[in-house]
C-alpha cells in the first residue's frame, strides 16, 4: 500500500469538494492511504503576484510539514502541484534552501529537501498504472466519448514538473481515461489554458479563454470534458451558464473530475460517493449511458 | 475592456530611467532577460494575447530593456497573466518570462499598483489559512458528508513567513 500526505488546497475542499469525495474514494478503493496534515495551507502560489519570496516560504513550510511527517504529498489541484514542485526545484540550490530555513526556522521548523510531489492523476498513472486500472473496472464506459482537459500547472513548467508529461503533446490523462473504457476524443484546443488565475483580475479575459474551448468541444458533440483541477473546473463548469448567458449559445457540456469517472468504473455510488449531485450542469445523460 | 492609450501612442524617450533594466535584471529570476533577441515566440504562444492583442510579452520584456519604467510598472496589462508557461515553454533563449513578469508585479505592488483582489487573499491567508474568507455553508457541508474539518483560524506561524510590509500600501484600488 502506498502513502501521501493530502494536499488539499484552498478551493477543493472548499468549492468543488465533488473532487475530493471522489478522490479519497477512489484512493480508498484502490488502496492509496491518504494521510490528512492539520497543518497544511495555502501553497502560496497566488502570492508570486505581491512577493516571490513570501510564496516560497509559504510552499517551503508545507513541504516542511510533510516531511517531518516522512510522507510524499499527494496534491490534487494542478496549481498547487506546480507551486510546490517549483518550490522542490528551487530548494534544491543550497544557498536559497539555506536563506529559506533560516527564515523557517523563526516558526521551528526545516526543510530538509526529501519531499516529492505528485498529483493523484500522476499516482494512477506511474503507481497504479493503466493495466491494473482496466482489471479493476466493474461498469461499462464504451458509450462514453469525453474530453480531456491537462491543466496548464500539471505540465508546466516541464523542469519543475519532471516527466509527468510532455506539455506540447500530453497523453497521460487520454490513457487513463481509455484504461477506464471511455474514449477520449481529440480536439484543437486541448492545450489552452482555463484563464482560471486570470479570472480574479479579469472575469472578461477569463472568458473569452473558456469559450474558445466550449465552441470546440460543442462541435466535437462530448458527453463530457473530464479534468483534474478544481480551478478549471470552475471555469468550465461554473462559468458556462453566465458565457452561455452573454453569448446566447447553449453548451450545457457536462464537466467532471477524473476520480469521478474512474470511481464510475469502479462502481462507486455517484451520489454518496463522487457527489455528482453537486454538478449545476447535468450529468444525468452522461450517467444514463454507463451499464 | 478599458483599453488604455499607454502602448498605442508614441511616446519621447526623454523620460526612459536608463537605469531600470538593470534593476529588473538584478533579480536572480529576472537575469535570463538579458538573453531576449526579440524574436516574439512568448507572444505567439500566449492564449491572452490571442484574445486580448495589447497584452503583449514581447512588447514587454522590450518597454524594460528601454528603460520604460513608469509606462510599465503602472501598466494594468502586467497583472493580465494567465499563468500557463507557454512563454517560457516556447522561448528559444531559454527566457523564463513567467519569472520576469513575477519580478516587475512585486515591483509594481511595491508602488502600490497591485489589483487588491491580490492583496485580499493574502489577507485570508493571514486570518484562515486559504484565500477565501471562511463561509458557514462549507463548514456545515463539510460536516455533512463526514470530511475532516477544514482549520480556517488566524496562525502565528503563517504570520511570521508573510514578509509584505505595510499591506494595505500594495494596491491603491479599494479592498472588497
Amino acid at each position: 500500500m502506498s502513502e501521501y500526505a493530502l494536499f488539499l488546497g484552498c478551493t477543493t475542499p472548499t468549492k468543488a469538494v465533488q473532487y475530493e469525495l471522489a478522490s479519497r474514494w477512489v484512493c480508498r478503493h484502490l488502496e492509496i492511504n491518504l494521510v490528512d496534515i492539520k497543518d497544511f495551507f495555502c501553497c502560496g502560489i497566488n502570492h508570486v503576484n505581491l512577493d516571490r519570496e513570501t510564496a516560497l516560504l509559504m510552499a517551503a513550510a508545507n513541504l516542511a510539514y510533510a516531511e517531518a511527517k516522512g510522507l510524499d504529498i499527494l496534491t490534487l489541484c494542478a496549481a498547487c502541484t506546480g507551486a510546490l514542485s517549483e518550490a522542490i526545484e528551487k530548494l534544491e540550490n543550497f544557498q536559497i534552501r539555506e536563506r529559506v530555513n533560516e527564515k523557517l526556522h523563526r516558526i521551528g521548523i526545516e526543510y530538509k529537501g526529501k519531499v516529492r510531489v505528485k498529483h493523484l492523476s500522476r499516482v494512477l498513472y506511474e503507481d497504479i498504472g493503466v493495466e491494473r486500472l482496466r482489471r479493476s473496472i466493474k461498469r461499462d464506459l464504451s458509450q462514453l466519448k469525453v474530453a480531456p482537459h491537462y491543466g496548464c500547472h500539471y505540465l508546466k513548467p516541464k523542469t519543475a514538473l519532471r516527466g509527468v508529461d510532455e506539455p506540447d503533446n500530453p497523453t497521460t490523462l487520454h490513457a487513463l481515461i481509455s484504461a477506464i473504457g471511455a474514449t477520449p476524443v481529440e480536439y484543437e484546443t486541448l492545450n489552452l489554458c482555463c484563464g482560471g488565475k486570470v479570472f480574479p483580475v479579469s472575469g472578461e479575459l477569463a472568458h473569452s479563454l473558456i469559450q474558445k474551448k466550449l465552441d470546440n468541444l460543442k462541435e466535437k458533440e462530448v458527453d463530457a470534458m473530464v479534468l483534474q483541477c478544481q480551478t478549471c473546473y470552475l471555469m468550465y463548469g461554473e462559468e458556462q451558464k453566465e458565457i452561455e448567458g452573454k453569448s446566447g449559445k447553449k453548451y450545457n457540456l457536462p464537466v467532471i473530475f477524473y476520480p469521478q469517472l474512474l470511481g464510475v468504473a469502479l462502481g462507486a455510488d455517484p451520489i454518496k460517493d463522487l457527489g455528482f449531485n453537486f454538478h449545476t450542469i447535468s450529468v444525468d445523460g452522461l450517467l444514463s449511458k454507463v451499464r | 475592456m478599458d483599453k488604455k492609450e499607454l502602448f498605442s501612442q508614441p511616446i519621447s524617450n526623454v523620460n526612459f530611467d536608463p537605469t531600470f533594466e538593470a534593476e529588473v535584471i538584478a533579480h536572480e529570476e529576472a537575469k535570463d532577460l538579458k538573453a531576449c533577441f526579440n524574436c516574439g515566440a512568448c507572444t505567439a504562444g500566449c492564449p491572452i494575447h490571442e484574445v486580448f492583442p495589447e497584452y503583449d510579452p514581447k512588447k514587454l520584456a522590450k518597454m524594460v530593456r528601454l528603460g520604460m519604467r513608469k509606462e510599465v510598472l503602472s501598466s494594468p496589462y502586467i497583472w493580465y497573466c494567465a499563468t500557463c508557461h507557454n512563454c517560457e515553454q516556447r522561448c528559444p533563449q531559454n527566457v523564463k518570462f513567467f519569472n520576469v513578469l513575477n519580478v516587475l508585479k512585486n515591483m509594481a505592488a511595491k508602488e502600490g499598483y497591485a489589483p487588491s483582489v491580490w492583496v485580499d487573499q493574502i489577507k485570508h491567508v493571514i486570518k484562515t489559512g486559504i484565500i477565501f474568507p471562511p463561509q458557514e455553508s462549507w463548514i456545515k457541508r463539510r460536516e455533512k458528508l463526514s470530511l475532516p474539518p477544514l482549520r480556517l483560524e488566524e496562525r502565528e506561524e503563517i504570520k511570521k513567513i508573510i514578509e509584505l510590509e505595510e499591506i494595505d500600501r500594495l494596491s491603491k484600488d479599494k479592498s472588497e
